[in-house]
């Protein structure tokens, strides 16, 4: 399973990106997912370097392809409004993070980004993000978004 | 309307920083542009609506341009899938 309840987090507590991005590596690295959790971060915060891994309505999903991710992983939180470089300016209240091994990353964390993101790109689907009060109902949607 | 295909040179695909930056070159022009693979069609002004294409490396894209700008669009859209500095 890509995402599970351990990857989930109805409330992280963080107030930058790079805080929020060490605390979903964390919950990765708690599930096994992650053998370096500073590997992986490093990876992650590489990329945001080069562009902004935030898609505009309010959701950010940042990503490392390295080899300290042992199996692929799709992560979620939902944090207060944190300033992600947005293309639309908008604060990010609404976080995915994805891993994939390095030798398993040609074209994995593609095909993760484009389902999820066909489901985003849908209202209703933010609105049951923001609004589920439990991981269960949570986890039921990412899981039919990205099946 | 002008159309054409591109093909996606991009080692990664169509995601991450050539995403980003088509989108911005997009935005750039006043036209409605689309970027069409197979059946998924998806206005690349968006980030994320470029992501829903799920375009690997050598996935061709059909795209159409119409408004005022639409020649300058194709040709600099072109231009944007032969560059070799975001392989």
């Amino acid at each position: 399973m890509l995402i599970n309840e351990n990857l989930i987090d109805m409330n992280l507590e963080a107030d930058t990106k790079e805080e929020a991005i060490k605390k979903l590596a964390q919950m990765a690295y708690k599930e096994g997912r992650v053998n370096d959790i500073d590997r992986y971060v490093e990876a992650v915060l590489k990329r945001e370097a080069e562009y902004s891994t935030s898609v505009g309505f309010g959701v950010a999903i940042p990503h490392g392809k390295t080899d300290a991710v042992n199996e692929p992983f799709l992560g979620f939180a939902k944090v207060k409004g944190i300033d992600w470089s947005a293309p639309d300016e908008k604060p990010v209240d609404l976080v995915f993070i994805i891993g994939v091994p390095e030798a398993q990353a040609g074209n994995e964390h593609l095909k993760i980004l484009a389902k999820l993101s066909r489901r985003l790109m849908k209202d209703d689907f933010r609105q049951l993000l923001r609004q589920a009060s439990s991981k269960k109902d949570i986890l039921a949607a990412v899981q039919e978004a990205v099946a | 309307m002008k159309s054409v295909i591109v093909s996606v040179p991009f080692e990664e695909g169509l995601h991450a920083r050539p995403a980003s930056e088509v989108s911005k070159l997009c935005q750039s022009f006043s036209s409605d542009i689309k970027f069409i693979n197979g059946d998924i069609e998806a206005n690349p002004k968006s980030t994320l609506g470029l992501l829903t294409l799920g375009a690997t490396k050598g996935t061709e894209i059909k795209v159409e341009i119409s408004g005022d700008d639409e020649a300058e669009a194709l040709k600099a859209i072109e231009a944007f899938f032969q560059r070799k500095d975001l392989i």
